[in-house]
């Protein structure tokens, strides 16, 4: 125990003397923060990605890990909106870090910036997992993406002043860029207006208003609870009166209840990268975006 | 909005600083610099307001052909109506409803750790329908500084309060203070709620050294090492008012209320945790708890039932432990498979003085009794809402020394043990249906087949994925 004690307090020191002039610690808790917060801080920040494309935050768990990182951020970027309600509070509460608590500037939520939809009009937990916020799956309009990168390059300088022309200069570039990328997808979309699909949660719905598709139908039967094949069953019969073109899912997804319903009702499912590092195209924002639009376009209009 | 004029200044006050101004050819660099940044800022700026002006329309236009509710969500606030409401600083409240259909060859009456500690606390669970432990939790961030929590079991017709803590949440640099009656960090599974285990009960050496849970009313600190591995390293003061120092109730002999000021138990605990990969992680924790009865006796081990008469301890009682948990996950992704191991072993040292045959001869002399435990445990879900497990625990009898009382005491050459294994239904995150079969041999030379069908039921706030 003594030893494991010298080797641990020997290990800090080593650590925050090496530390002094390091970048700016950023935890980002979804793949897309940490893409933005890379892009806005280049060398200057240090990112920590919490969680893989290929995981779901609705049911991450407070790791090792996690808490380690949270210990020694300068920055935390996440979606709030009660996204990572089941694992995020806890981190905050454990990892003795007073500059990331809720209300400090080194918390930054992307969900307070944006109006979000489907708002429940009811909180009960009949209606599944709900999210008293609204749908907290923001990332996949890019006009919510103009207005967080906004927000984040501000706060960026706000917790690191010292590099505050850095962050200014690099979010003006960001944004241009971005800006001038919307109206080319918005081009290119054209051919999805109208399109119905039917998607596996709700976690494409932004994607889906902002190109003027159509999603009324999920396969779960309320936000969080597993698909059932009873359910399937109902929708298979809905789909006769109510067609729909494609079956949507992202990486992270249980394949099954997809396949099942594509399967009898004769529906391509498409893959979609729901995040950076979803898909192997997907791996900046703009890839994201391209590679979702590119997907769906290929579904709708094969060869 | 960009803040031309804010960047401007702070550049400029940047380079009023001696650490910027490295020498004349480099300060013209930075205003030439600064002079195409804003050229080119502005008129990006005019292009990206007119961007956003659009962007801002169709997002309007979105909006109102949506639902009225939606349109009403419009402008990035807290929902509209919540501030005026008396009720929107209520805290997180969370009840837990437990019960359970047990059935169990043996008589629970009779239940007994062979060779163990025997607190009223222990009992394998009853015979039919019974109401398990109801919970209700209630927390909140108390300011800035500060969060509460207080956790109520309800049992049989009373209350306890299981925890009431406050925690910090601004001293920094890693360190949280906690104080109030908390379970101490102590091991792995000794912080769990029982709605939280992986199994309907806890592994016998938890029941038998730390009555379930220990849990103390004191002070903890615990401090996160700045590394980007998990370090851990934790230490209590508490009353010593609960297992294994005492007991939490007086019987008709033993006294445990303590009389005096100062802390009665300390406990220190260290843990080293991270991720192998994206698939795996663990934990790794030692653990040692100090405290004695000081003062008061009890009761000790099953020395009564072996002996006939009564018998007193008072003395030391030092807990060491280890504990290791490890989970999978295909590239970290829980939802549709994963599996957690567990395994823990502790050690309870008791030394101090027995008196034998209170009523009677009362001969007291030195006592010193070490016995251990361990259990194995591993929960795989294998699909999205199903989860099996099984669980071997065993106790071991140790080393005693009785001195005089060697000859008044019959020695027990049993090792306790069991075997469990359990299935359970988690259609959300909200609910579990679990079955349950021990075979349960706590009972020297006697095997009780036990079988529970428990469900667990968590309604309001959502509670946290602790590791």
């Amino acid at each position: 125990m003594r030893l494991f004690l010298i080797f641990t307090l020997g290990a800090a020191a080593a650590l925050s003397s090496a530390g002094a002039h390091a970048a700016l610690n950023v935890f980002a808790c979804e793949p897309e923060w940490a893409t933005l917060a890379k892009e806005l801080g280049g060398d200057k920040v240090s990112v920590f990605q919490a969680i893989t494309a290929q995981q779901d935050a609705h049911r991450v768990e407070a790791r090792p890990s996690l808490m380690a990182r949270a210990r020694s951020a300068d920055l935390l970027v996440c979606t709030g909106a009660e996204l990572e309600i089941s694992w995020l509070p806890l981190l905050l509460r454990s990892a003795g870090n007073r500059k990331i608590q809720l209300g400090q500037p080194g918390n930054f939520a992307a969900a307070d910036l944006v109006a979000k939809i489907e708002v429940p009009a009811r909180l009960d937990r009949s209606e599944g997992d709900v999210h008293p916020y609204g749908n907290p799956h923001i990332h996949l309009d890019p006009r919510n993406v103009s207005r967080i990168a906004r927000a984040l390059g501000e706060r960026l300088a706000e917790v690191d002043p010292a590099n505050a022309a850095h962050y200014q200069a690099r979010t003006a570039d960001f944004l241009a860029r971005w800006g001038k990328t919307i109206p080319q997808w918005e081009a290119q979309a054209a051919a999805l207006k109208g399109m119905r699909v039917v998607s596996h949660h709700k976690d494409y719905n932004y994607l889906f208003n902002w190109l003027g598709m159509e999603s009324s139908m999920s396969l779960e039967p309320k936000p969080g609870l597993q698909p059932s094949v009873a359910y399937l069953g109902e929708l298979l019969g809905k789909l006769k009166t109510e067609p729909a073109e494609a079956i949507t899912r992202s990486v992270y997804s249980d394949p099954k209840p997809s396949a099942w319903l594509s399967e009898r009702a004769k529906l391509p499912v498409v893959v979609l990268p729901y995040t950076v590092g979803g898909t192997q195209e997907a791996k900046d924002l703009f890839g994201l975006f391209q590679d979702s639009i590119d997907r769906l376009i290929n579904t709708r209009n094969p060869g | 909005m960009f803040k031309l004029k804010a960047t401007a200044v702070a550049a400029a006050a940047c380079c009023a600083l001696p650490v910027c101004a490295q020498d004349n050819a480099d300060l013209e660099e930075i205003r030439q610099e600064i002079q195409q940044l804003k050229e080119t800022y502005e008129t990006r700026i005019q292009a990206l307001e007119k961007r956003l002006q659009e962007a801002e329309a169709a997002a309007v236009e979105a909006q109102t052909k949506g639902r009225a509710a939606e349109a009403a969500q419009a402008q990035p606030s807290p929902p509209a109506g919540q501030q005026a409401r008396g009720n929107a600083f209520n805290p997180a409240i969370s009840l837990i409803l437990n019960g359970v259909y047990g059935d169990l060859e043996e008589s629970p009456s009779t239940y007994a750790v062979t060779g163990f500690a025997d607190p009223e606390k222990i009992n394998p669970g009853e015979r039919g329908f019974s109401l398990g432990e109801s919970e209700l939790a209630i927390s909140a961030s108390i300011d800035p500084l500060f969060y509460g929590s207080m956790l109520l079991a309800f049992e049989e017709g009373e209350a306890e309060v299981e925890e009431a803590y406050f925690q910090t949440l601004a001293l920094g640099g890693g360190l949280t203070l906690k104080g109030g009656r908390f379970f101490s960090g102590i091991g792995y599974g000794n912080a769990q709620h029982p709605h939280f285990w992986d199994f309907f009960d806890s592994a016998l050496s938890q029941r038998s050294f730390l009555g379930n849970n220990y849990g103390d009313d004191g002070v903890q600190v615990t401090w996160i090492a700045p590394l980007p591995v998990y370090v851990e390293l934790g230490g209590e003061v508490g009353a010593g008012r609960s297992l294994p120092g005492t007991f939490e109730e007086d019987t008709e002999l033993a006294e445990v209320d303590r009389d005096k000021n100062g802390p009665g138990a300390y406990a220190l605990f260290a843990r080293l945790g991270g991720d192998i990969g994206p698939s795996n992680s663990y934990r790794v924790g030692v653990s040692y708890l100090d405290t004695s009865t000081d003062d008061g006796q009890f009761a000790l081990a099953d020395f009564d039932t072996r002996t006939g008469t009564e018998n007193l301890y008072t003395g030391d009682a030092r807990l060491y432990g280890v504990d290791l948990v490890w989970k999978w996950a295909p590239q970290g992704n829980p939802a549709q498979r994963n599996l957690k191991l567990v395994a823990e072993w502790m050690q309870l040292e008791r030394k101090g003085d027995l008196t034998f045959d209170v009523p009677g001869v009362a001969q007291v002399d030195a006592f010193k009794l070490r016995q251990w435990g361990w259990y194995v445990q591993g929960v795989y879900q294998f699909r999205p809402t199903w989860r099996v497990g099984v669980r071997y625990d065993q106790l071991d009898q140790g080393s005693s020394s009785l001195g005089l009382n060697a000859a008044n005491i019959p020695g027990v050459d049993y090792d306790p043990k069991r075997w469990s294994a359990m299935v359970d239904w988690n259609p959300s995150d909200f609910s579990r249906v679990r079955l349950q079969y021990n075979n349960d041999r706590s009972r020297q030379d006697i095997t009780d087949h036990q079988v529970f069908l428990q469900y667990i039921f968590s309604l309001g706030a959502h509670g946290a994925h602790r590791f």
